[in-house]
């Protein structure tokens, strides 16, 4: 185990600790931990930066809301995503929100900007029970059986809706495939 | 059967040597080999795709959404890249 994710495992646990029993300043430090990483995780679902933001911001204020649940077992990764990725299927069956990147740029090249936008929009296409799968495995690099306990779904159903969404998404991306090598 | 396999293939997720197996069984077979070829890219794109920038405007707007909602945390580490400056020591 790297050396930074051993310290800030050591510190999930005594901020989890500290947030348990009553003191609401560890929630600076949990989001010091998670907040890029659920901000990332939202805005992929979501698809801009504004409801990834509100999507951020109320799933630590959740955490505070319900820290009599917390238990520095190791599962706070787990249940942190479960929160964020039910705040985002609230929002996108309110709204459809996905839309273009309006920061593509900062992505960095042109051709990093453009297999951005083009994977974005083939995302976006996919429902939302083969984007969500995609996101966590292949875009967050998350453990299968990690990813399965966010989605409250077994690993054979989660593979099963990755494998599909996968083919879905080539043939979204149908001539851009050839395009982007 | 193949089609479980090619799913495998395309994650990476099986040892060098099937993989080598499967690459030469598909030479012969055109669809096979545009189905394992395609869907392998498919998930390196997504793989390569960069991630979303986690700006200091964002990072400042999600403590003040915070903040406006009776919380106030501190965060005291987080320094983007492009923020971290590296000035000589003076005095």
């Amino acid at each position: 185990m790297p050396d930074d994710t051993l310290q800030n495992s050591q510190a999930e646990r005594r901020w989890l600790h500290a947030l348990a029993t009553g003191d609401s300043t560890a929630l600076g430090h949990l989001y010091e931990i998670y907040g890029e990483r659920i901000f990332r995780y939202t805005f992929r679902m979501l698809g801009n930066r504004t409801d990834a933001e509100d999507a951020t911001a109320e799933t630590f204020l959740r955490v505070l809301r319900r820290s009599a649940e917390l238990r520095a077992d190791g599962a706070f990764r787990t249940w942190l995503f479960r929160i964020a990725r039910n705040l985002c299927i609230d929002r996108l069956r309110q709204h459809k929100l996905i839309e273009l990147p309006a920061d593509a740029q900062d992505a960095g090249s042109e051709e990093r900007a453009t297999l951005r936008i083009t994977v974005h929009q083939a995302l976006a296409d996919l429902p939302t029970e083969y984007r969500e799968p995609l996101v966590l495995c292949d875009l967050e690099d998350m453990p299968a059986r990690e990813a399965a306990e966010v989605l409250n779904i077994s690993v054979p159903a989660l593979k099963s809706r990755l494998y599909r969404g996968r083919r879905a998404l080539r043939d979204k991306l149908g001539g851009a495939l050839e395009r982007l090598k | 059967m193949y089609r479980k396999l090619v799913d495998l293939y395309a994650g990476g997720e099986l040892p060098q040597e099937l993989e080598d197996e499967m690459e030469w069984a598909a030479f012969p077979d055109p669809d096979l080999s545009h189905d394992m070829a395609t869907l392998r890219r498919t998930v390196e794109l997504l793989r390569q795709t960069p991630a979303p920038e986690f700006t200091e405007e964002s990072n400042q707007r999600i403590l003040m959404k915070m903040f406006a909602r009776g919380l106030d945390v501190e965060p005291t580490t987080y320094t983007p890249s492009h923020m971290q400056l590296g000035l000589p020591i003076q005095g």
